[in-house]
């Protein structure tokens, strides 16, 4: 078992003080990249605190749809492709499951766009 | 120069010394010294430098400040080269649309490594996050907003055939399907699969519009884009996306939620009021804009930006260019899908 505190943790005392106390040392034309260094560790912390969670639910979810096994990365293009073609069996039961991802998805990348 | 030789040219001072000498040649001038030559902030696409020189003799004696903008390294699909812009810069320069005066082009590679062009710089702001939060600039908001209706019409104004714009491709069969195959031809390519992505597809083709009137579109005529300064608008930057298409597809682009920048209830870019920016634009094109039918190319906008972001995104995720700001691109993606699901759910 690995030390405390783990990796989100670490991420996040990382990132209060770059916000707090170095993003302000920065000169003005590289503040934005001070910002965008913030925005990754936030983005890389909440995956962490999520865990494998939301996928392994996507993935489930994909299953149930497509009616077979597979991994995310192939249930994913199949479902891709079943769209394109217009070959969905459940439009509605595609799109509830295209939004729950969707929203998983954002309360990951950016939260506030919820 | 140092920073310059270290950043923009491998080569060193014989490097430098070619660029004096193009901008000698192209000017007419009798020597130019190069001042200033440093990167400008944005545009993960572009390499944008500002330029500053001192030319001697010829009609641009005195001190000139420009920007430099040279191809990247690897580029997104949908651009088109300096060469096009260049041209499409002309055009609209040449239509009295407010843009950076463009003043010459260098498709020789042995200048600075890749092709460039070089045009006046402008005074004012584009950053969106700066231009929705800071009411001095760009004057009084509803008389911005209609102007930016009324600038638009003048692009909008544009129309084929063009003597040079000639190499803009014909949107076949329509503007809205031509997108649409291109769209699904870019992720064709992509490793991964875009379920949402094609979910918005569908939808688009199924409701695509008829073909209608085709003009020149600006294709990133948003927030972001437009030069403002205390004034009013200054300058429509970037035009490297443009191209013959369905003039409601540029007014879906300012009004689409992905461009307000957090400022929603003003849905002309976060800027006005998307009446202030329609009336602008009927005033000034004669057009009648259909308010319904604008909402069609929202979408559009939503599932174009994502396509681009996903683009973009792979330049960093398969390792071709590492790039904290591309690698973030692909962070926006899951909040324009979610619009996209939002518009194209029960009902619509």
């Amino acid at each position: 078992m690995g030390e405390e505190p783990g990796g989100a943790d670490l991420l996040a005392i990382a990132r209060k003080v770059l916000r707090r106390e170095l993003i302000g040392l920065l000169p003005a034309e590289r503040r934005y990249d001070g910002l965008m260094v913030a925005n990754a560790m936030a983005i890389a912390g909440r995956r962490m605190t999520a865990g494998g969670e939301p996928e392994a639910r996507e993935l489930d979810r994909l299953g149930r749809l497509l009616g077979r096994d597979g991994t995310l990365d192939d249930l994913n293009r199949d479902l891709a492709r079943t769209i394109r073609r217009g070959e969905c069996a459940d439009p509605e039961e595609v799109y509830r499951h295209l939004l729950e991802t969707t929203l998983n998805n954002v309360r990951e990348s950016n939260p506030k766009a919820e | 120069m140092s920073h310059y030789q270290r950043t923009l040219v491998s080569g060193g001072e014989t490097d430098f010394r070619r660029l004096e000498g193009f901008l000698a040649r192209r000017a007419g001038a009798e020597t130019v010294s190069v001042i200033d030559l440093r990167p400008l902030g944005g545009g993960a696409i572009q390499d944008n430098r500002l330029l500053v020189v001192d030319l001697a003799g010829g009609p641009f004696a005195g001190r000139l400040e420009a920007v430099l903008r040279r191809d990247a390294p690897s580029k997104v699909a949908e651009s088109h080269s300096r060469e096009h812009e260049f041209a499409l810069l002309e055009a609209a320069h040449g239509a009295g649309v407010t843009v950076p005066e463009p003043l010459w082009l260098c498709t020789d590679g042995a200048v600075l490594g890749r092709p460039f062009f070089v045009m006046r710089r402008l005074e004012g702001v584009a950053a969106g996050h700066r231009v929705v939060r800071d009411a001095a600039l760009g004057g009084e908001r509803a008389t911005l907003a209609g102007r930016l209706g009324g600038e638009l019409a003048r692009i909008h104004a544009i129309m084929r055939p063009h003597p040079g714009l000639g190499f803009l491709a014909e949107p076949e069969p329509t503007p809205a399907l031509h997108s649409i195959q291109r769209f699904r031809g870019f992720l064709d390519h992509h490793p991964r699969g875009r379920p949402v992505l094609e979910w918005g597809l569908n939808w688009l083709e199924r409701h695509a519009p008829p073909a209608g009137e085709i003009v020149l579109c600006h294709h990133d005529y948003r927030t972001g884009n437009l030069m403002l300064d205390e004034t009013g608008l200054s300058g429509v930057l970037d035009w490297e996306f443009a191209g013959w298409s369905d003039p409601l597809e540029d007014l879906g682009w300012l009004c689409a939620r992905c461009w307000r920048f957090g400022v929603d209830h003003l849905e002309a870019g976060g800027i006005g009021r998307r009446e202030d920016f329609y009336r602008g634009y009927e005033e000034a094109s004669g057009r009648t804009i259909e308010r319904a039918a604008v909402g069609y190319w929202e979408v559009m906008a939503h599932v174009r930006w994502a396509v681009i972001a996903v683009l973009q995104a792979e330049r960093h995720v398969s390792g071709a260019e590492p790039s904290l700001e591309l690698a973030l691109t692909a962070h926006v993606v899951p909040e324009l899908e979610l619009e996209i699901l939002r518009m194209t759910g029960e009902g619509s």
